[in-house]
This record gives structure tokens, sequence and C-alpha cells, in this order.
């Protein structure tokens, strides 16, 4: 086994057990960790107050006693959310903090907070107007009334300097996530996306320093460990804007002869797009990083009239050279529900072919999932094998 | 020692086995029911279209199966999609057909092709059995009577009765309700075809309603099931001879074009201007080539899709 399987396989761990890393972390350190939902709440803020912020995901465990307390038709990922609630899986944190974006989310939270009454949940309202002149100073407003929650809760001072540190360090380790995600876009090694998956799920739960010192030495050495093998046709996910599709699907997917090479993902390239600038006032900054955030992968939650979800993703699959785009929808997921067939008819206008996965908590009835990746894979091959001969 | 291509789909209820010519022509074609051995009734199907073409399987230049046991067949060379295998079937037996309705044993399917048989979008289903053959096999149960009878028997219906088409299980419990109240065999039959035709709706309305359509698979055969379809989508649907064959016949042609494609790669480069002219073109050539760019030839209705740009002799 080479050092880029040893250290995924070590992130990957910590990926799938946050609850033991958190407790671990807590035990080493003696201080609070925050959870944090996505998909806009500046994470340096919690790592400045010298808390560990932990991007909370979907558990993998089935919903049961959560049910109780939200619809069925609620997506997979809220439901899981309260579950965990109501199933002592969030009891390590030391209070949650949202940056809103969705209703179900919010619905959720609710049932979070009658679920867990002494947990400290602080909801904060981002404008999601991203052109009108006054959204900036309002979500400043908001950064500073987040800052001043947890310096709170946490009891300490959150100074300049600490934020600059913390804005620093998170840039850095996002720029190692990029290198990676480079490397994979431009054929220079080989990484599935469920390994992809890893090293992002894993920067949002770990100590950022220590997350940052597996990703170097995995940068170091994955150029030469993982060659790029034989190429299947090159894919372009897109959707999951709030926790990570399952893993064997992502398998599943590439074993069916496909290259995934680039995605939009939450724990993905949505989750590392953008870095916040170093400005002479880091709330500022962190102002900043919410709105370039949208300009560099715009999200179906925000209003922007300069950007769209759409064009992004048409431009993307033209840069990372992609065959096709597999949209992974997570099922009762309304924003990206409501827009999809803005994004449809984009890629059908530019001939680019794709193929729509709805995925659920529940689990997939995999063997069907199989044949439609294997007839869209052999769409594609076919369709190209055929192109040169009616050129 | 003949050359001939064998398709074998593989599905849930049913084994078909097509053996064509390098001609695309079909040879033989045969269908066999599953049993609790699966595997027993695709040899059976394999042995059966053999000895039906008089040949053997080493006369099969090319053996490509399909379906849901796609992947389980030794003598394989290749596995596809029955999605793929059918768009190219259905294609090659209905030209002009736009549109494939497959309803086989336990998925449907709607797909879009182009007249080269290649798949332009399909939809199919992904978590439940309703709208299904399988959908058909349960129902038939509650009903008590043979699966080979309900089309027929649906046909007499007089009355439009409702039932759910979400749920198979559900279904059952709905047909039990409907004839416990005094409702007759052929109307409740008859509520049953109407719920597929409605799930079928539904596929097709994610790939876009077009024609010409033409409808494979198993339950093409139930006259009732087609009838109810074509009501749904105010359109006639056009039925090949034998529609349940079509994945296999695809997979068969597909196998054709992979032959033929492999055929032009392999043939000895001659040493002379034309070779060179060819080759610069992008391509390979055939024996006895003349220099003419021909990009494609017609196999049974459809164009054979080589891979490459081949150069064959007038």
């Amino acid at each position: 086994m080479g050092r880029v399987d040893t250290i995924i396989g070590e992130l990957g761990r910590i990926a799938e057990d946050p609850v033991g890393y958190v407790a671990g972390w807590k035990e080493r350190h003696g201080r609070k960790a925050i959870g944090i939902l996505p998909m806009n709440f500046p994470v340096e803020l919690v790592h400045a107050a010298g808390a560990l912020p932990v991007v909370v995901q979907e558990s993998r465990v089935p919903i049961t006693l959560g049910r109780s307390l939200i619809f069925e038709y609620y997506c997979g990922y809220t439901r899981s959310l309260v579950d965990q609630a109501v199933t002592s899986q969030l009891d390590m944190l030391d209070g949650m903090f949202i940056v809103d974006h969705c209703v179900a989310l919010l619905g959720a939270m609710d049932a979070i907070r009658y679920a867990l009454p002494d947990m400290p949940v602080y909801l904060a309202q981002f404008t999601a107007s991203m052109d009108e002149p006054w959204s900036p100073p309002q979500v400043r407003d908001e950064i500073a009334l987040l800052q001043a929650r947890l310096a709170a809760l946490c009891g300490v001072t959150i100074t300049d300097q600490a934020l600059r540190r913390s804005i620093a360090l998170f840039n850095h380790d996002r720029a190692l996530l990029r290198r990676v995600y480079e490397l994979r876009r431009t054929g220079r090694i080989a990484l599935g996306a469920a390994e992809m998956q890893v090293l992002v799920k894993s920067a949002m739960v770990m100590d950022i320093e220590d997350h940052a010192a597996a990703m170097t030495e995995l940068v170091e050495v994955i150029a030469i460990e993982r060659r790029p093998a034989a190429d299947g046709v090159r894919l372009h996910f897109s959707g999951h804007f709030c926790h990570a599709p399952q893993p064997e699907l992502l398998d599943l997917i590439e074993s069916c002869g496909a290259t995934v090479v680039d995605d939009d993902l939450y724990t993905g390239y949505r989750y590392i797009s953008t870095d916040v600038p170093d400005l002479a006032d880091p709330l500022d900054g962190l102002t900043t990083w919410y709105f370039d955030r949208n300009n560099n992968v715009p999200c179906s939650t925000r209003a922007q009239k300069t950007v769209d979800w759409e064009s992004y993703l048409v431009a993307a699959v033209a840069a990372d050279r992609s065959e096709g785009v597999v949209t992974l929808m997570p099922k009762f997921c309304e924003p990206h529900m409501l827009y999809f067939p803005e994004l449809r008819k984009a890629l059908l206008d530019r001939g680019i072919p794709h193929l729509l996965l709805e995925t659920e908590h529940e689990g997939l009835a995999l063997e069907t999932v199989r044949v439609r990746v294997e007839a869209f894979v052999e769409t594609i091959k076919r369709r190209a094998a055929v192109a040169p001969e009616l050129a | 020692m003949t050359s001939h291509v064998m398709g074998i789909d593989f599905g849930s209820t049913t084994a078909k086995a097509v053996i064509i010519d390098l001609d695309g022509a079909i040879v033989a074609a045969r269908v066999s029911h599953m049993g609790a051995v699966s595997d027993q009734a695709v040899k059976e199907a394999v042995a059966d279209v053999l000895a039906a073409a008089g040949l053997a399987q080493s006369d099969m230049k090319r053996t490509v199966s399909t379906g849901y046991g796609r992947r389980m067949l030794d003598i394989a060379d290749k596995n596809f999609t029955e999605i793929t295998c059918h768009a190219r079937g259905a294609i090659a037996m209905v030209p002009e057909a736009r549109l494939v309705i497959d309803i086989g044993g336990q998925d449907s399917k709607a797909i879009a092709v182009d007249a080269s048989g290649l798949v332009v979008q399909f939809a199919m289903n992904d978590r439940c059995a309703a709208g299904t053959g399988k959908f058909l096999e349960v129902l038939a149960r509650a009903m008590e009577i043979s699966l080979d009878a309900m089309g027929d028997t649906a046909m007499q219906a007089t009355r439009e009765l409702k039932i759910s088409s979400m749920c198979a299980t559900f279904a059952e419990t709905e047909v039990i309700s409907l004839r416990a109240e005094g409702n007759s065999k052929p109307d409740v039959l008859g509520a049953v075809h109407a719920a597929i035709a409605n799930r079928t709706l539904g596929l097709v309305s994610r790939v876009g309603k077009v024609g010409p359509v033409v409808m494979t698979g198993g339950v093409a055969r139930n006259r009732a099931a087609v009838h109810h379809i074509e009501r749904a989508l105010g359109l006639p649907i056009i039925l090949p001879a034998d529609p349940q064959v079509a994945g296999a016949l695809g997979a068969a042609l597909i196998g054709l074009d992979d032959y033929r494609a492999e055929q032009a790669r392999q043939v000895a480069a001659p040493e002379d201007e034309d070779f060179a002219r060819q080759m610069a073109l992008g391509g390979a050539c055939a024996p006895a080539c003349k220099g003419d760019p021909i990009t494609a030839r017609m196999v049974a209705g459809s164009s054979m899709t080589t891979g490459r740009r081949v150069l064959l002799a007038e």
C-alpha cells in the first residue's frame, strides 16, 4: 500500500466517523466543537474562536426515531440531521450554527432545537439577493453577529489576528484540495470520485492544520503513485448541495466505464472553490468570500443576475473536457428540483449528454442505477464512434 | 464454416436468442421461459436457436449479450444494456420509429432513438415494479388468470374502473377489493392495464412524446396493454413481428458492427498509393478496396456503426 492509499484510508476513517474524531479531538484539546450546517457558514470564525468547526454530514444509519419529528418528504439530509439529534449523535457538539439556504434545513433546525433544548442553536440570515448594494453590509453585520455569538459561546475574544490566521490556514487547505482537483481534471492522476469525496469530507471535520499536513504529503506523492490509467468516459458530477452522495454510488458509476473528472458538489469543488481574500478587515474578507463563492460556483438558492448555474456548468464541462454530466439530485431537494429544468435545457441545447440520478438516504436500487449509467456510457461511446463517420 | 453473429437477451422472465447472418438478416430466433434455474433457460434458448439455424457456437463470429443477466454469460464476447440493444433492434425492425417503449419482466423503458438506432434519451422505472411485466404477473395471480389470457380478457371490459398505478402490492389489494365488490373480471383487468398505461405515459413524458412509436418486450404481446398505452399516448403503436426478441436482435446487430469494424481494422495494409490516401482520410480499408470512402452501409434497415471510417469495395 502506497502513501496515497494510507492517507486516504486515514482521512476516510475520520470522514466516516466524525463523532469518534470530535470526541477524541475534544479530549486532546479540551476545547469546544461547533456543528455547522451547509453551505454558507464561514468556518474560519469557529476556528478563530479556538473551537473545532464540524460540518455535520448525513449519517449512514437508517432513520428511526427522527421520523416522529420531521416529514418523510423532507430530503434525506435534513431527516438524517434530526435523527442524529434524537439518537444522541450530536451530543458531542457544544453548539450548532447555520446560515440558512433552504426551508427544509430551517425545519430541521427547529426539530433539532426541540430535540436538544439545551443545545445552543444559532441561525443567521445572509441576504440571498446578491446584486443589491445593501446586501454586502447586511451580510457583514450578520457575520459580526455570528462572531459575537461564537465568542460568547466559547468564552473568548475573537481577535482580527486570530481570524487572519484562521483564514490563512483554511485558504492553504483549500488550495491543496484544489491542486488535487486540477491534477484529476487534467488527467495527470487517477483518483476515484469516492476518494475525492473523502478528501473534502475529512476537511469538513478535521482540525484544519492536521488536514493540511495530510494534504501536503498527499500532493507531494499523488502524481507519482497514482498515474492515470486508461480513460473511461469523462464525466462531470453536478448537484448535492448539502451532503455527500453515497460512496458506493460513485464507485458504481465509475465501474461502468466512466471516469469522473470534475464536480460541483458541496462535498467537492463547491466547498473548496473560493478563498477568503486577505483584506484589512477580516470580516470584510469573509463577506467578500460569500459573494465570490457564488461567482465561482453559482448556487440556485442565491439570486444573482450576472451568474447562473447552467452557464457555469456548461463552461465547466468545456474546460474539463467532460463527455457528459451526471446530475446527482437528492430526493425532495427543492432548490435543485426547481432549478433542474434550466440545467437540463442548457445541456440539451448544447448537445451535452446528461443523466439524472435521484438519490435517497434509504439507499438506491443499485442494479437499476447500473443499467442506466451503463446505457448512458454506451450512448456516449457509440455516438463518439459514429461521429467521425458523419464528419 | 459459416459466419454468423448471435445476440442473447438474458431477461428476468425469459431468455431470447437471435442469430443473424453477416448482412444482418435474422436466421433464427428463440424465446425460452425462465424456470427456477435461470441459466438453464438461457442454455436452452441458445441451443434451440443454434439447432434452428443448423449452426454451432463456433460459427458465431461474435456473441453479444444483453438483459438483466448479461454479465453472467461466458459465451458472450461483449455485453450491452437492454436500453442500447432495444434501441438498435427496434430500429432495425421498424426503421421509421423514433420512440421505443420496452416493457419487460422487471423494468420498463421509454427510449428516444435516432434513425441509426442510437439512443437519444431514455427513462426507466427505478424504484417500483408498477408498470412492468412483474406487475401483470402479480395481478394475474391475484385474479386467478393466466398471464397469456389476461390481455384478451381485459379487452372485454365494459366499464372503466381505477386502480393505483404506483405500487404492485397496493394494486393487488385494490384488485381483490374490486372483485369483492362484484366487479367483473374483464373490468378489473381493464383497470390493471390502464394503470400500466398511465405509468408508461409518465416514462414517455420524461423523454418527450414523439412518434412513430414502436413497442418491444414481452408485454407488447398483450393487446390490452398495447391498446391502453395507445389510448394514453394518443398515438398508434407499431408492433414488430416478434417484439420480444428486439433486444437480442439489437445485441446481435451491435455484435455485427463490432465484427465488421474489427475486420476493417485487421486488413493487411497494401503498399500502394490508394492505401496511403485512405489512411490519410483517417480510416482503415477492406479487401479489394477501390479507394472510395463509404461511411455506412444499410444492415437490416439500419446503418452499420463501425466506429471508424471504412473503405469498402464496390
